[in-house]
């Protein structure tokens, strides 16, 4: 094959050959028009030498020419010239058959030029024109046609005497697709390294709120986990596992820029064309710096030279969550409570539960079962073979679940892109996006420090919502400091405080109130402009230069307010804070491909240089302004100086500075190399360790090409690759390797009460620091089988050395903060796999794609003799211990803890539980007590007994994609679903005593033989049930969630045409509309810096939706 | 691109190695020893807070059995490695220490006035002999630290031998108490800093603890001046006349003449939630403020706070009819019975509070930041009336008599007859019981029952158990790959 990334059809052609062969031939027209030209060597084989003089003519004339009386036709595919074998004449048949005529097209509309037409079962059969017509005499009615085009998925349909229009799709089984690498365009078959792709066909309309959800199930080897179900919140994206202990955020690529980690919120999806994944370091190493957690490249959509397309895609929407805790109530929860007092030896707080009744559903307060959700995208498309362009606008705007009037996203985008050529050897272009978000947010999302989630599940069902008794709403609390700051509903009764439920556990309702209005906004411009030349043939120059320009920041008004007695708000005050940043980076690269004897290579070499950081913040707090709600707030309220607060910050520009080479090669593509090399050196560094070299090779064999391969109609290709390189991480703060002077060691001395700033340096110098490298090996193999069949199969073995983190030093060291140093090693093992099925079954058109991945993480290494680190162990709120820990030879930051062997039954069960010396283990425990594991068999209860009991990160995730078009209906399914960890689920508050409790309290201990697994309850809690972390508190983390399913119907053509469209598609579109898991709390899916901790998680919406495609 | 593309300065910020250049910058290296003076934790940890916690006089409070845990555990002698104000405490010393031995190192490279390096050394040794008495004190076995420690050492350290801690206090205080440059009274803008006298008092206390009476005596005589009850000449040192007077936290009434070491805090600094161990405000008298405090007109003007640390019945019988009672406790359970305000009833609730620290609402910030974390009111590490006590002990201990005419029947009646009490007779007990009156709240307490050897017998109802918690476990996160080792009392080794 030849390949030359993409040029133009414009080109005109000027070639003089006599009697050379039709290889060469093709190859000088592909060589001046700077397209591809792909056919099988085994086509060429037939043909005739060619004598050719044509001058200034298109690359079409050029081809005719060339291929007159050739048994080849070509069909042109954007810049890609495909040679198809032409069928053997067609015979005449008998007279009384019928002939049938019409079109055929592609996806697009666009005519096929050369498919075949064959009679089914024959040899008989015909090939379109320019136009895409064909006309062949079929032997009766009854006769079956075949359609087919190479690339294509072949259709069967019965003849019809009326002109047939039959629509042939893109097979995605095609070897002929490309992808996406860094830095170029590959072939699928060619690559070497391990790469998951997804195309806009598959998400474009699917109902997503942020480019990463569209990674979730499409793709092996990636972990998406959304932290929280607020909408517009991000979602943690995984490639392959924890590679590092700090920041496992993959590099963003958008259009070739550099995107910092999670500032991806700007994309609109439906602007995507394609998105690839390089996962293994052969593939990823030319990223070299930060690839280390994988890399995303992001290609946007581009013009096309032809008419103008204009599409909108629409859809309107309401959600609603899919599942309630199950809480108690009134009368329930007061009997418990009493029996927790009367266990302390104390008097029961509730004389009569039973009179309560029901009491307050605080989640039916919060809940919104109708929220509103909807997304409009309008995009105009087209060119000339000069200029092509493509603009878009997008507006979403989406109501959260819990707390709409404070839980709220909104997006408008622009975004445009255009390429000009300049001359025959120069092209310019360039891409502009520009965004404002809106969001207004809970605050607290995953917190068990207050919020409205964690309110709803802690407040006790006794308080009522609003206080109606107008003795009780006239008294203390609600007349404390003369009624300021209690919040009132519409007819002035005010919201109920609770009297047993206090810290930050407030009454929902008024804490939207006390909120209301406070937003954050963000303004995201993001380009580059890049100029290509290529002065001589197969050597290509770019020159590209990017940024990022963000602005963003909130505006907060706290009014006077009185939610309980320890959360008040004394004084007003308003708060805005304002950021910018500037992102850059500046790339030329330098490519030469070429073919000698079949041997094809092209090596890249390049420079690049990058810089983030630079990010200016200030921050201004007045207090005690005259106002008292947010839309009275202004900073225009000059209140005294003192109360005027101003603070700011800068930020430090990380820079990187990169060399880089790459080495393509192929031979007749069926041995397969790739080598890379990256030198990085980057600002995080001292001087002796500035500079990273991060090399990468891989191999791969085509078997399925090779002379001996048996002809077969099982495997249709096969492909086994393999690569080993190293990618480097330097995701670490600024200034790490020096020791920098802190501020804000103040204090106050003298008559007049001044505060004199102390500086002390913050932590201890590390000259040492230096590049985390993560190793990795993959094999893998590609296969394609049975004609509708591939399959992918990746095992890789994936190695960080010298992670660097904050490693808590010891405090009689008396830094301040923790140095950052080269700490650990870490492993991530597993398989990804991919298998997909395209094809037809009967009438329907079916598209399956399911994936699955596997990862086991180990931390390899801890320091010299460390077996255990406490850096970014989870804690929850009072309980005993930390709950989460990183121990040599387990799972990063595995769940830890104490080890239950169900419940004490009796006094005799207790005074049982001794050690091998026959001492009791738990002489103080009591029946109804935890049976702790005395896991070091030292005959007592203590820290020392605790071990692992499971890990927060999924190890298993898998996706199932099925479409299928039948006539005009299209109907398309998404399953995803993760497993192997466990949910902490922390809901209830261990410090509030009169928290509420979940249903499950319910079947707590009470006497013997009623409980094995919920203990007693008692409010001091001597053998710490409750507050000692245990596999009390894991559930099975497992799900599988069916996120998507939507029906479409396309209309057919002689409706739209009277409208003057091409297209017209409508949809209803379910979402998360069931989920499977034994999980009890909202939502399986956890994210966060550590997964899988439940502190009243805002679960995922079930949303149901219409939708409209036009395409005009 | 070149390296020095790659090579970017810190923004905004000095490196330690060229920094303490000149004068300005070694003064900010001196504020930042100071202010671990003031140190308090994020988990609302101060050694007053823990040693009032532990003490008879109170109760840990708060909202509940777990609120604040780390004085939770002192109230009921739970406290082990894991939980408890030991993490807070060690870092507090371990940081003042770290920031005296830096500077101390650095000073004779910086380019000022050599008198004034001399001084600045002086208050270093002085504040860290403070840090580490707390920390011998509360952690008995602890490395000994006098310059920052090399990058390699970080992990090596061990625990040195008590009396080698002991001996490098008074090496230190006497150092600079030796310094000429070390002022002994100071004016001004210097108020609160150091001086000779502060120097003499904290070693006298020291040598006291060492129950080296005849030293501390002399010691602290140095500080009381040759007539108690009047002006020390020397230090300028003077009881103030109004007891209520020392309780006042307006800046006219802070570093009066009664303070010799005194705990500086401020309400303009700004303190909010983002960052609660930043403020510069005096977290003590928000949490100590009765809860859901509801007034009447004529009520006292209490600030609702967060009901910890009630006053114990106990205290509250002993103190009743004394005429420090009123400045002392806060009688809530009168106030209420009377109808006078009303408030909601804490963990632990006694109906009694400390008055000493709680939160007024005249003494509401004037400036920005949260309102609870900016009062601003001093405390005092040693003031005079410690001091005269503390000799009186030191006195009797060290074998002389307490009648009339005596040293310490001088000392002793100089405080009472501050307040009008009459004059009694010194004895060991009357003083003890003497110094918990006058010092009720103050953090001095508990100390007092474990320097003595009362605490088994005083405390042993609340759990205290002899030989144990006469101390607090090293904190279990600084053994983790370290080579230190527990306190033999807490299960260790050491």
């Amino acid at each position: 094959c030849l390949h030359i990334s993409a040029k133009g059809l414009s080109q005109q052609i000027t070639l003089t050959e006599k009697g050379a062969p039709l290889k060469k031939v093709l190859r000088e027209v592909a060589r001046q028009a700077g397209i591809s030209v792909v056919y099988d060597e085994t086509q060429l084989a037939a043909t005739n030498p060619v004598t050719i003089s044509v001058k200034n003519v298109s690359v079409q004339a050029a081809l005719d020419k060339a291929l007159e009386g050739q048994p080849l036709s070509y069909k042109v595919d954007g810049s890609r010239i495909t040679l198809i074998k032409l069928p053997p004449p067609a015979t005449i048949s008998q007279d009384s058959s019928l002939t049938v005529s019409g079109r055929i097209l592609d996806e697009k509309g666009d005519p096929i030029i050369g498919a075949t037409i064959r009679i089914n079962g024959t040899s008989t059969g015909t090939t379109t024109d320019a136009a895409g017509k064909f006309s062949i005499k079929v032997p009766g009615p009854k006769s079956q046609l075949a359609f087919s085009f190479i690339g294509y998925t072949q259709q069967v349909l019965q003849a019809s005497a009326n002109p047939m229009t039959v629509r042939l799709s893109l097979s995605a089984t095609s070897l002929t697709e490309t992808v996406v690498v860094g830095y170029g365009i590959q072939k699928k078959s060619v690559v070497t390294g391990s790469i998951s792709s997804i195309k806009s066909a598959e998400f474009e309309n699917q109902p997503v709120t942020r480019v990463e959800q569209v990674l979730q199930g499409r793709t092996s080897g990636v972990t998406v986990v959304a932290a929280s179900g607020q909408p517009g919140s991000a979602s943690a994206v995984r490639i392959r596992g924890n590679t590092s202990f700090n920041n496992n955020d993959p590099l963003w690529v958008v259009d070739g820029v550099v995107v910092d980690n999670g500032g991806i919120s700007y994309l609109n999806q439906s602007d995507i064309e394609s998105i690839e994944v390089l996962k293994d370091a052969a593939s990823a190493a030319i990223y070299g710096t930060r690839a280390a957690n994988g890399v995303i490249l992001v290609t946007t959509k581009k013009g096309k030279a032809g008419k103008l397309s204009v599409s909108y895609n629409g859809y309107l929407g309401t959600s609603a969550p899919a599942r309630k805790l199950k809480m108690l109530n009134a009368m329930e929860y007061a009997t418990l409570r009493n029996e927790a007092l009367v266990a302390d030896g104390k008097a029961p707080l509730y004389a009569d539960p039973k009179s309560l009744g029901q009491g307050t559903d605080w989640q039916a307060q919060i809940f919104n079962n109708s929220a509103a959700r909807q997304n409009h995208e309008v995009s105009l498309s087209g060119g000339n073979d000069k200029s092509t362009f493509y603009t878009s606008f997008g507006f979403m705007k989406q109501e959260g679940i819990v707390a709409s009037a404070i839980s709220n996203y909104q997006r408008a985008s622009f975004r445009t892109n255009s390429a000009h050529k300049i001359a025959k050897w120069l092209t310019f272009g360039e891409n502009i996006g520009y965004s404002y978000e809106k969001t207004l947010s809970l605050g607290n999302t995953n917190s068990e420090f207050g919020g409205p989630l964690s309110s709803a599940i802690n407040l006790d069902p006794i308080t009522p919502v609003v206080e109606t008794d107008p003795a009780k709403a006239n008294a203390s609390p609600y007349t404390n400091n003369g009624g300021l700051g209690i919040w009132r509903d519409a007819n002035g009764n005010p919201y109920g405080i609770s009297g047993v439920v206090g810290q930050e556990i407030t009454n929902p309702l008024a804490y939207i109130k006390a909120r209301l209005g406070n937003y954050n906004w963000a303004h995201n411009l993001v380009g580059n402009a890049y100029l290509e030349m290529e002065p001589i043939k197969g050597l290509k120059v770019r020159s590209s230069l990017g940024g990022k320009l963000a602005f963003y920041g909130s505006e907060t008004f706290n009014p006077i307010s009185y939610l309980n007695s320890s959360t008040t708000n004394p004084r007003t005050n308003f708060a805005r804070d304002q950021n910018n940043s500037l992102a850059w980076n500046l790339e030329n690269t330098i490519s030469y491909s070429r073919i000698i004897n079949s041997h094809d290579f092209t090596i890249l070499v390049g420079q690049g240089a990058y810089m983030d950081g630079h990010t200016a913040n200030t921050n201004v707090v007045y207090y005690d302004i005259p106002a008292t709600n947010f839309k009275g707030a202004s900073l225009n309220f000059n209140t005294a100086q003192a109360n005027r607060l101003a603070s700011g910050k800068d930020g430090q520009e990380h820079r990187v500075s990169s060399l880089f080479a790459r080495l393509n090669y192929n031979y007749q593509e069926k041995y397969l190399f790739t080598a890379i090399v990256r030198r990085d050196g980057s600002s995080r560094f001292g001087p002796e360790f500035k500079y990273g070299t991060f090399p990468s090779v891989s191999g791969g064999w085509v078997p399925s090409k090779e002379y001996f391969w048996p002809e077969n109609k099982v495997i249709d290709f096969l492909k086994i690759r393999g690569g080993y390189g190293t990618v480097g991480n330097d995701n670490i703060t600024d200034n790490g390797f020096l020791s920098t002077i802190g501020d804000g060691r103040n204090y106050t001395l003298g008559s007049d009460g001044k505060i004199w700033v102390g500086n002390s340096p913050n932590a201890p110098a590390n000259p040492g620091l230096h590049w985390e490298e993560t190793r990795q090996s993959n094999i893998g193999f590609e296969m394609a089988f049975l004609q509708h069949f591939n399959f992918t199969f990746d095992w890789f073995n994936k190695k960080t050395v010298g992670i660097l983190m904050n490693p808590r030093v010891p405090t009689y060291t008396g830094a301040f903060g923790n140095p950052p140093a080269n700490v650990a090693d870490n492993q991530n093992r597993g398989v990804d796999l991919e298998l997909g099925y395209h094809g037809n079954v009967g009438k329907v058109k079916l598209n399956v794609n399911a994936n699955a991945s596997y990862v086991k993480n180990t931390v390899l290494y801890l320091g010299e003799g460390v077996n255990y680190i406490t850096t970014s162990q989870q804690t929850f709120q009072s309980s005993t211990y930390p709950i989460t820990r990183t121990i040599l030879g387990q799972a990063f930051n595995a769940f830890y803890g104490f080890k239950t062997n169900g419940i004490f039954q009796t006094q005799a069960d207790v005074d049982n539980y001794k050690d091998a010396k026959g001492n009791k283990i738990q002489p103080n425990a009591k029946p109804g007590d935890f049976r702790w594991v005395d896991t070091n068999g030292d005959g007592q209860i203590t820290d020392a007994d605790r071990q692992i009991l499971g890990n927060p990160t999924p190890t298993w995730t898998y996706g199932l994609n099925i479409s299928a078009t039948y006539k005009n209906f299209d109907l398309a399914l998404f399953a995803q679903g993760a497993g192997g960890n466990k949910i902490f689920q922390g809901l209830r508050r261990l410090d509030v005593l009169n928290a509420n409790y979940q249903v499950k309290a319910l079947g707590r201990w009470t006497g013997a033989g009623t409980s094995n697994d919920y203990p007693r309850l008692i409010d001091s809690d001597p053998n710490h049930n409750f507050s000692n972390p245990s596999d009390f508190y894991l559930e099975d983390g497992s799900y599988v969630r069916l996120k998507v399913l939507q029906l479409g119907y396309t209309l057919s053509n002689q409706i739209i045409k009277r409208i003057g469209a091409q297209r017209v598609r409508i949809y209803v579109t379910g979402e998360n509309l069931f989920t499977f898991t034994k999980y009890t709390g909202f939502d399986p899916e956890i994210g966060g810096t550590i997964s899988s901790i439940d502190r009243g998680i805002y679960p995922q919406a079930r949303s149901y939706m219409v939708g409209l495609n036009v395409t005009f | 691109c070149s390296k020095s593309f790659i090579t970017v300065d810190p923004k905004g910020t000095a490196v330690e190695s060229n920094y303490y250049r000149n004068q300005t910058e070694a003064f900010n290296g001196l504020i930042a020893v100071y202010d671990v003076v003031g140190w308090q934790g994020s988990m609302y940890i101060t050694k007053v807070g823990m040693a009032d916690a532990a003490s008879d006089d109170h109760y840990a409070g708060g909202g509940g059995a777990t609120d604040v845990s780390g004085l939770q555990v002192m109230t009921n002698y739970t406290v082990d490695a894991a939980q408890g104000p030991s993490s807070e405490l060690w870092q507090k010393g371990f940081a003042g220490v770290f920031r005296a031995n830096l500077l101390l190192t650095k000073l004779p490279g910086a380019t000022m006035d050599e008198n004034l390096k001399k001084r600045y050394a002086a208050e270093c040794k002085l504040l860290r002999a403070h840090f580490y008495f707390d920390l011998i004190r509360l952690f008995k076995n602890v490395p000994l630290i006098t310059k920052p420690l090399a990058n390699s050492e970080t992990y090596s350290v061990v625990q040195a031998a008590p009396a080698d801690v002991w001996a490098q206090i008074v090496k230190d205080l006497q150092d600079a108490i030796a310094e000429s440059q070390l002022p002994d009274k100071v004016a001004g803008a210097e108020l609160g800093r150091v001086t000779k006298g502060t120097a003499h008092a904290l070693l006298g206390k020291v040598y006291l603890w060492q129950q080296k009476y005849t030293e501390a005596a002399t010691e602290l005589a140095e500080v009381n001046g040759a007539d108690p009850g009047n002006v020390s000449a020397k230090y300028g040192y003077n009881l103030l006349k109004n007891f209520g007077d020392l309780w006042k936290s307006d800046n006219a009434s802070k570093f009066n003449s009664e303070s010799i070491f005194e705990i500086s805090f401020t309400s303009l600094s700004g303190g909010t939630w983002n960052c609660v161990s930043c403020t510069e405000g005096n977290v003590l008298n928000i949490m100590v403020g009765p809860r859901g405090y509801k007034p009447t007109a004529g009520a006292p003007d209490y600030y609702s706070g967060w009901s910890f640390l009630p006053v114990t019945q106990d205290l509250y019988d002993l103190m009743h009819y004394d005429p420090r009672f009123k400045y002392t406790i806060a009688d809530l359970d009168s106030l209420e019975k009377n109808g006078i305000a009303r408030y909601d009833k804490g963990y632990m609730n006694t109906g009694y509070f400390l008055e000493k620290f709680a939160a007024r609402s005249s003494n509401i910030t004037k400036g920005g930041g949260n309102t609870e974390l900016n009062f601003g009111q001093n405390m005092y590490e040693i003031r005079l009336a410690d001091s005269y006590l503390m000799e009186a002990e030191a006195l009797i201990k060290g074998g002389q008599g307490g009648d009339v005419g005596t040293r310490a029947y001088k000392l002793l009646n100089a405080v009472r007859g501050r307040v009008g009490l009459p004059a009694v007779a010194a004895t060991f007990d009357v003083i003890m019981k003497e110094r918990r009156m006058e010092l009720a709240g103050e953090g001095q307490r508990w100390f007092d029952l474990v320097r003595t050897g009362l605490a088994p017998t005083v405390l042993g109802s609340r759990g205290f158990k002899a030989n144990k918690n006469e101390i607090l476990p090293i904190p279990l996160q600084e053994l983790e790959n370290t080579k230190l080792e527990q306190n033999k009392e807490y299960g260790g080794t050491k």
